[in-house]
C-alpha cells in the first residue's frame, strides 16, 4: 500500500517484488523476520505484556534474533538471546552484541542445538525478571498473523494467487501468508520447502548443511493441514538456485531463497496457467565467505554438481543426499495422519523387500 | 472547517437549491483497519445501488429555524443546520425530502436524506463541497455514515469518524447485484446495535480483504470484489448471522456468482455478479428464483456503474 508516513521498520520489514517468471512472483525480503517481529512486540505493547524497559528473551540465534535486536535498540528494551555454540559464528554474535543484546551460547556437547538446555536457560531468566518477555517465534499467533501483510501485498501485485511456494523453519511465514490466501482463494495450492533431516514433516533429525531451513524441533505455528505438497532441497540444488538468481536476475539472496526459488521456478513451469507466488526470506550478505565463495564451494566433497531440473517423487518419507531434491504429495495432512499411513504401507515394501531377496 | 467569507451570499438569500443521494445495499466489505501509523479505525466500503435516491430541496428564509418535510426527518434538519454553520452562513430555511429508499433495512436510507440535504443547502449557497467535507458532515449529523457522499467512486472510510481511510482512487467495476432480505426482513436500528468485537486473525484478514477491493477497483475486476465481499460477509456471520446464510451460499457458487454481499448492520443481502458475464440474465433469473424459493423476500435486481444497461 502507498503511504505517506515515516516507518524504517516498516519499510525494512517490507518485500521487493521481482517477477522470476511470466507467472511467477517472488517477494525478496531484506529481514524478513521483522515482519513478525514487530507485530509481536506491537502486540505486547497494546496489550500491556510489554513494558517501558522489559527484558526480551528468546531462543534463536537466526534472524529473528536480528530482527528484535534492532527493535529492542530502537524501542529502548534489553534483549538477551540465548543460543548454542554450535549454531552462531563470532561474527553474528558480535553483530548481535554491538546492536545491544546479550548473546548467551550455551555448551552443545551432543552437537543438535541443545533446545532443552537453551529453553531451561530461558525460563530461568524469565522467572528472575518480573519484566520478562518471551516473544515465541515457535509458538506465538502472532508469528503468523504478521503475514497477513505479506497476503496483501501479493493480492495488490498479482490480483489472484493459485499456488504459494516458501521455506518452513517455524511455519510462520508460509503457513501465515497460506491461511490469510485462502480465506479468499481457497483453491491456493500450497508448496512447502524443506531439507533432508528436518523433523518438520516427518523425516528423522539429522545433520543439515542448510541452515535456517527446516528444524530439529516440531514448532506449534508449522500447520500440515494446509500444505499440499512437500519438497525437501539439499544444500547443493539450494546454492545452485542462488547462485542463478544472482546471475540472471540480479538478486543477492541467501540459500534458503535458493531453495524456494528452485522449486518455486519448477512449479510455475510446471503449471504454466496458475500465478505462483514465492517467499524468498534472506539475503546473500551473510554468506558471501561461503555460499558466494569459490574458494570455500570447493572444499565441499562432490562440487561442483549438476542442478537437478525436477524432484524426485518419494511416496515413502525418507532422507536424501544433499545434492538431492525430493517431493511428496501432503495433501493438506495431518502430521499424525501422514505418519500413520507412512508406518501402514511401510510393512508391506519391508516384507516385498525379503521376498525379493 | 469553516467555508470561508461569504458576505456576498447575503444577496442570494432567496435562492433554492436542490441535492440528490443514492441508496445502497449495504458494504463489500466492513471491520477494523490499520491507518498509515498502524493504529485502528472502523471502516467499510459501501456497495451504492444509483436505483433508489432521497432528492432535498432546500429553500433559504430569514428566519433560525430549519423547518424539515417530512418532520421526522430530524437527523436531515441536523445536517442542514450543520451545513449552514460549516459554510458560515446564518438563518434557516425548509428542506423538503422525497426518497423512494426503504427504510430500516441498510439501504442506507437515512445516510442519503443526510447527504441529499447537505448537497441542496450547498446548491442553495452556490457552493460545491468536496466529498470529504459531505461525508464529515453526515457523521457529525448521524453519528455514524456510510460512504454514500463518494456516490459510485470507492473509498474505504471510516464511518464513526467521517474520514477515509484509504482512496481506491476509481469506480466500483459494473455488477448486477441480486438482492434480498434475510432474517424475514426485520428492519435493523443501526445505532442500537453494538459495534462487533473482531479479533486478531480478523483483523489482519481485514487488510486482506481491503488489498483484494484495491486490486479489483484498479483492475476492474468483479470476481475479486465478489470475494472480498463473500469473506467480509462470513466474518460478518460471526458477529450479526443472517438466517439462511450457508444456503444462500451454495446457490451463489451454482450459479457462477462472484460472491455474496451483505449489510454487516442490517437485514439485506445480494448476490454479484459480473455485468459483463456470458448468460448474466439467465443466471441471474434462475439464482432470483432459487432465492425466492428458499424463503427469503423481496428479492429484486439492482445495477451498479451499468451505464445504461437495462435489466
Amino acid at each position: 500500500m502507498v503511504t505517506v508516513a515515516v516507518d524504517y521498520f516498516r519499510d525494512l520489514e517490507t518485500p521487493r517484488l521481482a517477477r522470476l517468471a511470466p507467472n511467477l512472483v517472488a517477494a525478496a525480503f531484506p529481514l524478513m523476520k521483522l515482519m513478525p517481529a514487530r507485530y509481536i512486540l506491537d502486540r505486547a505493547e497494546s496489550n500491556g505484556e510489554l513494558k517501558a524497559g522489559s527484558h526480551i528473551v528468546e531462543t534463536t540465534s537466526g534472524t529473528f534474533g536480528m530482527a528484535v535486536a534492532l527493535l529492542a535498540a530502537a524501542r529502548d528494551y534489553r534483549l538477551t538471546l540465548v543460543t548454542a555454540s554450535t549454531l552462531i559464528d563470532a561474527k553474528y554474535k558480535a553483530r548481535l552484541e554491538r546492536i545491544g543484546a546479550t548473546v548467551i551460547a550455551l555448551d552443545d556437547p551432543r552437537g543438535d542445538g541443545n533446545q532443552p538446555g537453551r529453553l531451561e536457560r530461558l525460563q530461568e531468566i524469565l522467572g528472575k525478571e518480573p519484566d520478562g518477555f518471551w516473544t515465541q517465534q515457535y509458538d506465538s499467533p502472532g508469528n503468523w498473523l504478521a503475514y497477513a501483510r505479506l497476503a496483501e501485498l501479493f493480492i495488490r501485485t498479482m490480483g489472484k494467487v493459485d499456488c504459494l511456494v516458501g521455506c518452513v523453519g517455524t511455519g510462520g511465514s508460509l503457513c501465515g501468508t497460506a491461511s490469510f490466501l485462502r480465506t479468499v482463494f481457497p483453491h491456493l495450492t500450497v508448496f512447502a520447502v524443506d531439507t533432508h533431516c528436518s523433523i518438520l514433516f516427518g523425516q528423522p533429525v539429522g545433520k543439515r548443511m542448510l541452515r535456517g531451513l527446516g528444524n530439529s524441533v516440531l514448532p506449534k505455528n508449522v500447520r500440515h493441514e494446509l500444505v499440499d505438497e512437500i519438497h525437501w532441497v539439499g544444500a547443493y540444488p539450494a546454492y545452485l538456485s542462488v547462485h542463478r538468481l544472482l546471475r540472471e536476475h540480479g538478486i543477492f539472496m541467501g540459500p534458503t531463497s535458493g531453495a524456494a526459488a528452485l522449486v518455486a521456478r519448477w512449479v510455475a513451469t510446471t503449471l504454466p496457467d496458475a500465478q505462483v507466488a514465492v517467499i524468498m526470506p534472506d539475503e546473500g550478505h551473510r554468506h558471501a565467505e561461503t555460499v558466494y565463495n569459490d574458494d570455500w564451494l570447493a572444499t565441499l566433497p562432490g562440487w561442483p554438481c549438476k542442478e537437478p531440473s525436477e524432484p524426485r517423487m518419494l511416496t515413502t518419507i525418507a532422507p536424501a543426499a544433499e545434492t538431492q531434491w525430493t517431493r511428496f504429495l501432503w495433501l493438506r495432512r495431518s502430521l499424525d495422519d501422514v505418519l500413520k499411513s507412512q508406518a501402514a504401507s511401510a510393512v508391506p515394501s519391508a516384507i516385498g523387500a525379503v521376498e525379493n531377496l | 472547517m469553516a467555508g470561508g467569507d461569504l458576505m456576498s451570499r447575503e444577496t442570494l438569500r432567496s435562492s433554492i437549491g436542490t441535492g440528490a443521494a443514492i441508496a445502497h445495499h449495504g458494504e463489500l466489505i466492513q471491520g477494523v483497519f490499520k491507518d498509515d501509523g498502524g493504529r485502528l479505525h472502523r471502516g467499510l466500503v459501501t456497495l451504492p445501488i444509483a436505483g433508489l435516491r432521497s432528492e432535498a430541496t432546500f429553500a433559504r428564509t430569514d428566519g433560525d429555524a430549519v423547518i424539515v418535510h417530512p418532520d421526522h426527518k430530524i437527523k436531515a434538519s441536523a445536517a442542514a443546520r450543520l451545513t449552514l454553520d460549516f459554510l458560515n452562513v446564518t438563518g434557516g430555511g425548509v428542506l423538503t425530502l422525497q426518497s423512494s429508499i426503504p427504510v430500516g433495512h441498510g439501504y442506507g436510507s437515512s445516510t442519503a436524506d443526510v447527504v441529499a440535504s447537505i448537497r441542496a443547502v450547498a446548491a442553495a449557497l452556490k457552493v460545491q463541497l468536496r466529498p470529504s467535507s459531505i461525508g464529515r458532515l453526515a457523521v457529525a449529523a448521524e453519528r455514524a455514515s456510510d460512504a454514500i457522499a463518494f456516490d459510485e467512486h470507492a473509498v474505504l472510510f471510516a464511518q464513526r469518524e467521517g474520514t477515509v481511510i484509504e482512496n481506491f482512487g476509481g469506480s466500483l467495476p459494473p455488477l448486477l447485484l441480486v438482492g434480498f432480505k434475510a432474517n424475514g426482513g426485520v428492519p435493523v436500528d443501526t445505532l442500537q446495535l453494538p459495534p462487533a468485537r473482531y479479533d486478531s486473525a480478523e483483523i489482519q484478514e481485514f487488510g486482506v480483504l481491503r488489498a483484494l477491493v484495491a486490486r479489483a477497483v484498479y483492475r476492474q475486476d468483479p470476481n475479486l470484489l465478489g470475494r472480498a465481499a463473500s469473506a467480509s460477509a462470513l466474518i460478518s456471520q460471526r458477529h450479526l448471522p443472517k438466517q439462511g446464510f450457508d444456503e444462500i451460499a451454495e446457490i451463489a457458487r451454482r450459479a457462477g456468482a462472484c460472491g455474496v454481499q451483505v449489510a454487516h448492520s442490517g437485514s439485506l443481502s445480494g448476490l454479484i455478479f459480473d455485468l459483463f458475464a456470458s448468460n448474466l440474465k439467465r443466471r441471474a433469473a434462475l439464482a432470483a428464483q432459487q432465492i425466492r424459493r428458499a424463503g427469503f423476500q423481496d428479492v429484486e435486481v439492482h445495477l451498479v456503474n451499468a451505464e445504461g444497461w437495462t435489466w
